[in-house]
């Protein structure tokens, strides 16, 4: 058991190495970061503007009226959060090259805008808001990639113009950005010239098609979700960190899914999508942390018998409350615990299969887009991703009491054991 | 002075220790600045440190963090996992001076 667990260690270090420190990963991550203030502005003004009874209380004038007057508070923010990451990835990719970085970020984003139409409908001369959020999200990502390393490349061919000693810092730096900035944007101009001769017409709607759409259809669903949930607790009880590892791959599919539910939520219609960033986030995480340890902890205050466990409780149970669980994982502990494995890795699977079923059948609302901080306590995030229903609540509250009861065989034995080498302890002293 | 540094995903689990870590550094009568960062944080803060401990959640981290360490001329370690499940700030801080030692 041992020897196969060092092996397994041994394989999925490297893993977890080559993806967290991957340049283009991390960009994005970063990228994500970046956007991330903005989402929660809009998401904060997007449960404002859906508070539950104001359409008992208000006519549907003033109703309407009032969630037009917040409507911008979100529009300008998470409805178009794709330009953000955009502007992270660049930012960020360039920064990382040690080259002016905001010159990365402006080149990202009118690369970006010149693969894209500049028309809805008959209408020239606009820049359809939905390709700067979902749709144009994977375009987006990478776009920004390309053209921070396009202008890199440029940059590093030093076809820059010299400026004479004595010009000011400033002025010489936006003329050397002039070359690279010239050359990155032709190159994507004439992209955009050439798509428009295949039957794709434009760049945003090829990678929709051929990229976008197969791998959202691929991420939201339930087999690949019960994969990805068991890489990252895997990951985990090897005292890796999953999330961290596995979501720059996937924040990508997660907030595009997010995305497409906001749209449909605003807009009143059916939401499209189960599995969204919030489904991971409020459901799996949102439950005391990675692999629900508020039920644990739950647990035990209510079975723990030995010092050590209950002292964990009291360490761990506070911080638990806003999902940081470092203290339970590393302090029950889980890390590579044989005891803990089962329950470990089958307590989410259930949750996902649970809250997914729930969801697709209707009798818990999908996420409605809104992102809530994966700090929010259980309960009330639930709440706020369901777009304010008390049935998002409700089934945090069934979850946890399934995760409790899987747990509770296992917590047993594991107090038990405790108990008894204590109890072995104080006898022999 | 002492300042230390610890670097997690988010800095929210290495701020637990932190305040355990204080109050570990109070009561021996070590003056001493302890932080948390993020990840992506503790490149520019190493400047500011005489010591960067990881979070063992983050371990993978530490090939490439050591490159930057060297260059700030500061440690770098990852924290005991023991230690951080039972957020012993006396042990990490025993660590972290010990690390700082070393290196004179």
């Amino acid at each position: 058991m041992n020897k196969f667990m060092e092996i397994l260690e041994n394989s999925l270090l490297p893993i977890a190495e080559k993806l967290n420190n991957n340049r283009y990963l991390a960009a994005l991550r970063d990228g994500f970061m970046v956007a991330l203030p903005l989402i929660i502005f809009g998401s904060i003004f997007v449960v404002i503007a859906n508070l539950p009874f104001l359409d008992k209380v208000l006519s549907e004038d003033s109703l309407a009226s009032y969630q037009n007057a917040l409507g911008p508070a979100s529009s300008a923010t998470l409805s178009i959060m794709g330009l953000f990451v955009i502007i992270g990835i660049g930012y960020k990719l360039t920064q990382h090259y040690g080259l002016e970085a905001i010159y990365g970020a402006v080149v990202a984003v009118a690369s970006f805008l010149i693969l894209n139409p500049q028309q809805l409908d008959e209408v020239t001369g606009v820049i359809p808001t939905a390709i700067l959020g979902a749709q144009g999200m994977f375009l987006g990502i990478f776009t920004a990639f390309i053209s921070a390393e396009l202008y890199r490349f440029f940059v590093k061919k030093n076809w820059t113009i010299k400026m004479p000693p004595g010009v000011p810092d400033s002025v010489s730096r936006s003329f050397s950005a002039l070359i690279p900035i010239t050359l990155t944007l032709t190159i994507f101009l004439i992209i955009r010239i050439l798509f428009s001769f295949t039957s794709f017409d434009t760049v945003q709607n090829f990678i929709y098609t051929i990229i976008q759409q197969p791998l959202t259809s691929l991420g939201s669903s339930l087999p690949a979700t019960i994969v990805v949930v068991l890489l990252i607790q895997l990951f985990w009880f090897f005292g890796l960190h999953g999330q961290i590892i596995m979501n720059s791959v996937l924040d990508p599919i997660w907030y595009a899914l997010n995305d497409e539910n906001l749209s449909a939520f605003q807009a009143g219609s059916e939401l499209p999508n189960v599995i969204t960033k919030q489904f991971m986030d409020t459901f799996l995480v949102g439950m005391g942390g990675t692999g629900m340890t508020l039920g644990v902890v739950i647990l035990i205050f209510l079975i723990g018998k030995s010092r050590q466990t209950k002292e964990l409780g009291k360490l761990g149970g506070p911080s638990g409350i806003f999902n940081v669980n470092e203290p339970i994982i590393f302090g029950l502990p889980i890390i590579m615990n044989p005891l803990a494995l089962i329950p470990w890795l089958l307590a989410p699977v259930v949750v996902t299969i649970i809250t997914y079923v729930s969801m697709s059948i209707g009798l818990v609302p999908k996420p409605a887009g809104i992102i809530v901080p994966w700090t929010t306590p259980i309960g009330i995030s639930g709440f706020l991703a369901t777009g304010n229903s008390w049935r998002g609540a409700a089934l945090q509250i069934v979850n946890l009491l399934v995760v409790m009861i899987i747990w509770w065989p296992f917590l047993k034995v594991l107090d038990k054991n405790y108990y008894e080498t204590e109890k072995e302890a104080t006898k022999a002293a | 002075m002492k300042r230390i540094l610890l670097a997690c995903s988010s800095g929210m689990s290495t701020s637990l220790l932190v305040s355990k870590m204080k109050d570990a550094a109070a009561e021996k009568g070590i003056e001493a600045e302890i932080w948390a960062v993020a990840q992506d944080k503790a490149v520019t803060d190493m400047a500011k440190a005489d010591v960067l401990l990881i979070g063992p959640q983050m371990r993978f981290l530490k090939k490439k963090l050591s490159a930057d360490a060297e260059k700030a001329g500061i440690p770098l370690d990852v924290i005991d996992p023991v230690a951080y499940g039972r957020i012993d700030g006396a042990k990490v801080l025993n660590t972290a001076l010990e690390l700082i030692e070393k290196n004179k």
